[in-house]
């Protein structure tokens, strides 16, 4: 080959058949594999879209624009989000329920989390897989357990807000208990033993050290469980009591499955609503917990979103 | 700053059946640069967090100053360490960092940031105060970290291979750094290391750890020139070591005369009054190498087997008649560092160079040896390898 002719990326000669056929395979782009990805995103945000854009709608039909208009979400003094008494009540009881919980799994999670990681011993690992069983167990077998326990053992407790509550929290401690135990086992010992060294006692360099370093975990879960009781359904349902204990999720199965077709476009918008609050936490999350790590980051991770669930 | 005393009265340590320090005895001076040399998995490391407090000793004493410390948190303890990886905390700047401690010994603002600013100067980083650990270089945090535990003025400052994850260069000139810190500080620093060219060029004394024991305690000449038996001369430097049988046994007037295969030596360094079979070590800057004709005592003829440059000398590799390979190091413009392999050529193996050590380590006079008193200042030795 003389020199300034353009050669292109030939097989070896000395590979085998198969060799030189997926040297070949490997230049050529998967346009098919990428067609179907975007198909199947379509397929299953369309719906979502649908339900956004007719929540807008000027008129009560879901399947014909009639302009735009707040209407079902300010607007109308019957059926929209904000007049309406059961939906007024839904988002109120969703709000309820993720503020709670998060405070109250969010704290024991971490505090788990630190008592494990300095606990070494073979029972401490047996205490961590029950914390994973929250993401392996299907959230109805729980949901219909602790339904089974407040009806028949715990009789204290009533259905309602506040068994939802305590059920919710309990399902929820594994997010920060993951999250922070994977963190505090990169971050290591030697800050804490170095605080130690340096005067501070056992708590105060969990205080001082350890938690300041812990804070871009802990925001983390806070983020992931708000977002998740925003999105419960399953608990909810089964531990609810009266209208006042349905939060939006709820709502909307019940008066979607049940309700007719006037509630309908009221249900888009409360599913609307919903689903930006969903996308803001997590989002506006996102974006809290890359400026607080934005000195870690070296790797081309990129967005990648496992660093940010710890899963 | 006064220094502190420190002593370690048979102090063991095991993790459930492994054993990894093993009744070790030592009395460490106050002011001493007093270093913790051995291979990884010695116990040296594990002493040292012992020292700090971080680590709950089996059995034995930690006396620090008079005090019993022994199972003394580490908060409690005058005594501060120096990580490894230097555990700057990172959401401190470097002011901060070195301010942490403080808090606990209840200053004044004033104070505190007079003592600060004290320590910075000490480290030459006042430059760099306001900045974050993440923006500082690897010899610049370690100063940091320094100073973060001179501020606090303890009576034993503790080092963990500080120097370990630094380039050559950057090394070379923080052990003068840190050398000249210590003299000028006046407090005892304890430093362990594997690195047996860092505990000969910085330490006062040197206590040389093999599996859990102290094998040899003495200033770095001592433990280079006359090494207590033939592990710690092969450890520290490059040794030739080769086996003997003892023909007459030597004493303060006369050498001992051995027997290597055939040829007869004199041999005047180490345990000269021990009998039987036993180990001769050499360095390799001691070996004279001679032309074939030429005539000496203690010569022992072989054959070059090839020759390395290394920079600042060359070694030359020679596989004696007796049936051993050995080093040996030419200066660059000699005749020696030019022979081609396959040359034959005569090594002289000098009888004041010729160490005699026991083969057996149970016929060592003694676990740890002190050859001169602690206190003497520590002349530069430059090792062969």
């Amino acid at each position: 080959m003389t020199a300034g002719t353009v050669t292109r990326a030939a097989p070896e000669a000395g590979l085998s058949r198969a060799g030189r056929l997926s040297q070949i395979r490997r230049v050529r782009r998967p346009s098919v594999l990428r067609g179907f990805v975007w198909l199947y995103l379509l397929w299953s945000l369309a719906p979502v879209a649908l339900a956004i854009l007719f929540s807008f709608n000027s008129g009560s039909s879901v399947t014909e624009w009639q302009g735009f208009s707040l209407r079902w979400y300010v607007g109308d003094p019957y059926y929209s989000v904000l007049h309406d008494p059961a939906l007024h009540a839904a988002v109120i009881q969703t709000l309820r329920l993720a503020v709670l919980t998060t405070a109250a799994a969010v704290p024991i999670g971490v505090l788990f989390a630190i008592g494990v990681h300095r606990w070494r011993s073979r029972q401490a690992s047996a205490w961590t897989f029950l914390m994973l069983l929250a993401f392996v167990m299907p959230e109805l077998i729980f949901g219909v357990g602790i339904f089974l326990l407040f009806t028949n053992l715990l009789t204290i407790v009533r259905l309602g807000t506040t068994a939802q509550f305590l059920a919710l929290v309990a399902w929820n401690i594994s997010w920060p208990a993951i999250i922070v135990r994977a963190r505090l086992q990169s971050i290591g010992d030697e800050y804490e033993e170095a605080a130690r060294d340096l005067g501070a006692s056992s708590v105060g360099a969990i205080r001082r050290v350890l938690l300041p370093m812990l804070f871009p975990a802990v925001f983390a879960s806070v983020v992931l469980v708000f977002a998740g009781v925003i999105d419960d359904f399953v608990i909810v349902d089964l531990l609810s009591s009266n209208a006042q204990s349905q939060p939006m999720s709820v709502i909307i199965y019940t008066l979607g499955a049940h309700g007719g077709s006037a509630a309908a476009p009221a249900l888009n918008a409360l599913a609307t609503v919903m689903f930006i609050m969903s996308i803001v936490t997590v989002a506006a999350g996102w974006a809290v917990y890359r400026l607080l790590t934005r000195g870690e980051r070296h790797r081309a991770e990129g967005l990648s979103l496992s660093a940010f669930t710890g899963v | 700053m006064a220094g502190g005393t420190v002593t370690l009265n048979h102090l063991t340590k095991r993790f459930g059946s492994q054993c990894a320090v093993d009744g070790i005895c030592a009395e460490i001076t106050a002011g001493e640069f007093f270093s913790l040399l051995g291979p990884s998995g010695c116990g040296k490391t594990t002493t040292l967090r012992m020292l700090a407090g971080f680590e709950d000793p089996t059995s034995g004493q930690i006396v620090l100053d008079g005090e019993d410390v022994t199972h003394l948190p580490p908060n409690r303890r005058k005594v501060n360490t120096v990580f490894q990886h230097y555990a700057l905390f990172p959401f401190l700047d470097v002011r901060a960092n070195v301010a942490f401690g403080l808090k606990y010994q209840h200053c004044s603002k004033k104070e505190i940031s007079q003592r600060v600013g004290e320590a910075l100067d000490l480290v030459e980083l006042a430059p760099y105060q306001r900045r974050r650990p993440a923006q500082l270089s690897g010899g610049q945090q370690q100063r940091v970290a320094l100073a973060r535990a001179l501020v606090l003025r303890p009576s034993v400052l503790l080092l963990d291979e500080p120097l370990g994850a630094l380039d050559a260069r950057m090394r070379r000139t923080l052990q003068v750094e840190l050398k000249a810190l210590q003299e000028r500080v006046g407090i005892t620093f304890i430093y362990v290391t594997h690195d047996q060219g860092e505990a000969l060029t910085m330490s006062d004394r040197v206590a040389v750890m093999r599996s859990g024991r102290i094998v040899q305690v003495a200033n770095p000449r001592a433990v280079y020139d006359e090494p207590a038996d033939a592990w710690v001369a092969d450890f520290l430097g490059v040794s030739n070591l080769m086996d003997a049988v003892v023909r007459t046994p030597g004493n303060g007037t006369r050498p001992c005369r051995v027997t290597v295969r055939s040829f007869e030596l004199d041999a005047r360094g180490g345990t000269v009054d021990v009998a039987g079979q036993v180990r001769l070590a050499i360095r390799p800057e001691r070996v004279i190498l001679c032309g074939f004709q030429e005539s000496r005592a203690n010569l022992i003829p072989g054959i070059v087997e090839r020759t390395v440059f290394l920079g600042s000398a060359t070694q030359v590799i020679v596989h004696l008649a007796v049936g051993v390979t050995i080093q040996a190091l030419a200066d660059n413009a000699s005749e020696a560092a030019s022979w081609p392999p396959g040359t034959p050529v005569q090594a002289c193996l000098p009888a004041d160079s010729l160490r005699v050590l026991p083969c057996d380590p149970a016929q060592q006079p003694g676990e740890s040896r002190q050859a001169e008193p602690a206190g003497e200042p520590a002349s530069a030795v430059s090792p062969a390898s």
